[in-house]
């Protein structure tokens, strides 16, 4: 199987929100919950680099290994995903999550947390798939559709890449030789251990 | 009897020098996922679910958009 996995080309990105936007309009994301968001380094300055940030799905995710009521599983696309019937909305996966990704709904007065969401790489969750319950719970589920996340495929200068690693590593590599410079992938090494280069990463189709 | 006595004091301070590991795997406790090329879409046909994510990732590279005959070779 595929293993899935987002590259954001901090070189191309020109802090459209145009991904952000995609996923909110895509999954009907309430006010206040951000699947997805930019972060701008230097913000300003010239030479300011802006990131787009979701859930990555890691290889050895610390919001799987913190949940007190084991609410997290992986696909066999290696996609992380939780079941909200048995969140409990404690907020451990938010202080585990290196990459702020888990994110709660206000659910009441005085900041009365709902239940956990993230980025589900637009794979749904555990309900039938395309049922009324799973785009309520989780959103839309375009991998079943055969599609990629809404973020990528919306993104205007194909800064984010979505898909199989092998395919979008190898996508990233010839950008990065045409233009000789920005080898690095930013995140990997914290989401999926190794090196952060391109050129480590590169492994043949299928294989990843 | 000296050593002895080093011996288990010793063995008993370093029983308490292991760690629980942490990191083992522990079950998912929810729902069952159904398999996303289960549906009426792929009929259960994994390969061509792989091969319609596989073609749909190969077209985020624009150098295949456009059909540049000049783009680097992958």
């Amino acid at each position: 199987m595929a293993r899935m996995k987002f590259i954001c080309d901090a070189e191309r990105c020109i802090e459209c929100n145009g991904c952000t936007t995609a996923c909110k309009n895509e999954h009907e994301v309430p006010w206040g919950v951000n699947r997805r968001r930019l972060v701008t380094l230097n913000d300003g300055v010239p030479g300011e680099r802006s990131i787009s940030v979701a859930c990555m799905h890691c290889t050895d995710a610390p919001c799987m290994a913190v949940c007190p009521v084991d609410c997290f599983y992986r696909t066999d696309d290696e996609i992380v995903l939780h079941d909200k019937d048995l969140c409990i909305g404690c907020g451990y996966c938010f202080y585990a999550c290196p990459f702020g990704a888990p994110q709660y709904p206000q659910a009441g007065a005085f900041g009365l947390r709902g239940k956990m969401d993230k980025c589900t790489f637009c794979a749904g969750g555990p309900e039938e798939n395309f049922s009324v319950e799973e785009f309520r719970k989780y959103g839309r589920n375009r991998i079943a559709e055969g599609k990629l996340p809404a973020c990528a495929e919306m993104c205007s200068t194909k800064a984010l890449l979505a898909g199989d690693s092998a395919v979008i590593a190898r996508i990233y590599k010839v950008r990065v030789t045409t233009r000789g410079k920005g080898e690095e992938l930013w995140g990997w090494k914290v989401a999926y251990g190794g090196s952060d280069k391109v050129s480590d990463n590169l492994q043949p189709v299928g294989k990843a | 009897m000296k050593t002895i006595l080093v011996a288990t004091l010793a063995a008993g301070l370093l029983a308490a020098c292991h760690e629980i590991p942490q990191d083992a795997p522990k079950p998912y406790a929810g729902k069952e996922d159904v398999k996303p090329y289960a549906g009426d879409l792929f009929k259960g046909d994994k390969q061509k679910f792989e091969q319609a994510l596989a073609q749909r990732a190969q077209s985020q590279d624009e150098y295949l958009h456009i059909g540049d005959e000049n783009a680097p070779k992958q």
